[in-house]
């Protein structure tokens, strides 16, 4: 029941270093710290100037779930030994997505956006990215850790977190919700259409999907 | 375009400005409004000369607002093919011209949070409409413009007027240089950057902005080429079974027309790639001059803009 081929929903790339970039901002979640690491060894052999003009913002797994896996912790360790300008480590996605948006307002056109992590949360930095016009030649997204979704309700505009099932019940109105492959940038989340509205109650099979 | 889709106009007005460059003023024919347009459209105006039409593109510096006449700033230019020397010498108030609907090749990026206007010499005409959809925007920007000296400085007091101290002035003539490197290194993320001028200006400010990590994206510059003269050559037109002759001081294009065959276009300047024409047969080698194709393309030689490129050749087939 799950419609693909919807040409809203994201794409990702193994993230690669852009030295045209005079300044490096690289954001990161978990599992996500691996391919951050991978860019920097990358700009050390090929750019090693480019390194004092990176600076990382990084969330470890919160509550061990979310991040889609451990090496959270390394990770870190690994970050403050890569001697790159700057390294934030943060307790929370809030707290790190204010510093984010902060340092973009103080940011030069000229700087290179990296995100890796679960896709919800590269959607949520991506939402903020947006707000400051970065286009596509200035951001690169790697995908990894979970597969959940933040899913939007349609008929109460409430953001359900962490779904991984193909069907969900709303947490604003509690309808069930059909998820599906339309993404919007700008909400950073799939869209949830109410699955039962023709036959009240009469739901499809539930299947951990999302994983 | 073809001529079914001109609107016949009469100039109203004509001002020199300065030295080398006139302002002209063109309303409809009969009266009415002008087709609709955004700040950097261009239009192609075309003049009926004695022994030849010539169909150059000028850009639109008019508010977009007021459609009652459309303004246009020619310059006359030294080694002209004739179409700047027709402008200025042979048009006067009541003159008609017939002109193609505006296109916009240089449009302002909508969701920008600043703006960079950078001009040079006459290159200031397409930011003129622009501006006018600035104000009131609420969105930053800021303009550079360079000229070689004071009376060189055309649209000067209605620029004055309106921008105030978002004008930044250069002049040759005194040893003024934009600082492009400080300029482009310190603009906050979401600006875009736009350029008109001189060939030089356009190529060095997408270098130093490349330079300070610009991307492509937020670079955007316009220049028409004007058709540089070059050898005679024949060209075979397959489709329509044609033999040309292009002389040394007409484009390919302007042959082609001449010869009653239609090719689509839009700027006639190099830029859109409109015109874009497959080649068939060759023996010897292209002159491309257009900002269009890639330096690949051009290698290959397996198209041509006919606008403003050429050939040094014994033989060339074009499928048109």
């Amino acid at each position: 029941m799950l419609v693909t081929g919807i040409k809203s929903k994201p794409v990702y790339a193994p993230l690669q270093a852009d030295t045209r970039g005079r300044y490096h901002l690289m954001v990161g979640m978990g599992v996500g710290a691996a391919p951050l690491l991978r860019v920097i060894a990358e700009m050390r052999s090929a750019a090693a100037h480019s390194l004092k003009h990176t600076r990382v913002l990084y969330v470890p797994d919160s509550g061990g779930s979310e991040g889609g896996g451990t090496g959270g912790g390394a990770g870190i360790d690994e970050f403050r030994s890569a001697a790159v300008g700057e390294v934030r480590v943060f307790e929370g996605t809030p707290a790190l997505l204010e510093k984010f948006r902060a340092t973009l307002s103080e940011s030069s056109m000229g700087t290179r956006l990296y995100v890796a992590g679960p896709e919800s949360f590269i959607g949520l930095v991506m939402k903020i990215a947006l707000e400051f016009n970065l286009n596509k030649d200035e951001i690169r997204a790697e995908e990894c850790g979970t597969l959940a979704r933040r899913i939007y309700c349609i008929h109460c505009r409430a953001t359900t977190e962490q779904v991984r099932t193909n069907i969900v019940r709303c947490v604003g109105c509690a309808r069930w919700l059909l998820v599906r492959d339309h993404y919007s940038r700008r909400l950073a989340a799939y869209m949830g259409v109410m699955v039962d509205a023709e036959a009240p109650g009469e739901l499809p099979p539930v299947k951990e999907v999302f994983l | 375009m073809s001529d079914e889709q001109t609107v016949a106009v009469e100039v109203v007005g004509i001002e020199q400005v300065t030295p080398l460059i006139k302002h002209f003023k063109l309303a409809p024919v009969g009266g009415g409004t002008l087709p609709v347009f955004s700040g950097g459209s261009h239009i192609i105006v075309v003049m009926r000369g004695a022994d030849r039409v010539h169909k150059n593109p000028y850009s639109l510096l008019g508010s977009p607002s007021e459609l009652d006449t459309y303004e246009i700033g020619v310059r006359r230019m030294e080694e002209s093919r004739g179409g700047s020397h027709f402008m200025h010498d042979q048009v006067v108030v009541g003159s008609r011209l017939e002109i193609a609907h505006p296109i916009n090749l240089f449009g302002l990026d909508k969701i920008a949070r600043k703006h960079v206007l950078i001009a040079g010499g006459i290159g200031i005409t397409p930011f003129l409409a622009q501006l006018e959809d600035l104000h009131g925007g609420g969105v930053p920007y800021e303009l550079h413009y360079s000229v070689r000296s004071h009376e060189h400085a055309a649209f000067l007091t209605r620029l004055h007027r309106r921008e105030g101290e978002r004008l930044h002035m250069y002049y040759d003539s005194e040893g003024q240089m934009i600082p492009f490197e400080t300029l482009l290194a310190n603009q906050p993320l979401g600006t875009h950057v736009y350029v008109c001028g001189p060939a030089g200006m356009i190529k060095h400010v997408i270098a130093t902005a490349q330079s300070c990590g610009w991307p492509d994206s937020h670079i955007h510059w316009e220049q028409f080429s004007a058709p540089p003269v070059g050898d005679a050559f024949e060209v075979f037109l397959a489709r329509s079974q044609l033999s040309v002759h292009v002389p040394p001081d007409q484009s390919l294009l302007e042959s082609i027309e001449a010869a009653g065959v239609e090719v689509p276009y839009l700027c006639r300047g190099g830029v859109c790639g409109f015109c874009h024409t497959r080649v068939l047969e060759l023996d010897g080698t292209l002159v491309h001059n257009d900002h269009f194709l890639s330096d690949a393309d051009k290698a290959k030689g397996k198209s041509i803009m006919p606008c403003v490129s050429r050939a040094q050749c014994k033989r060339l087939v074009l499928d048109l």
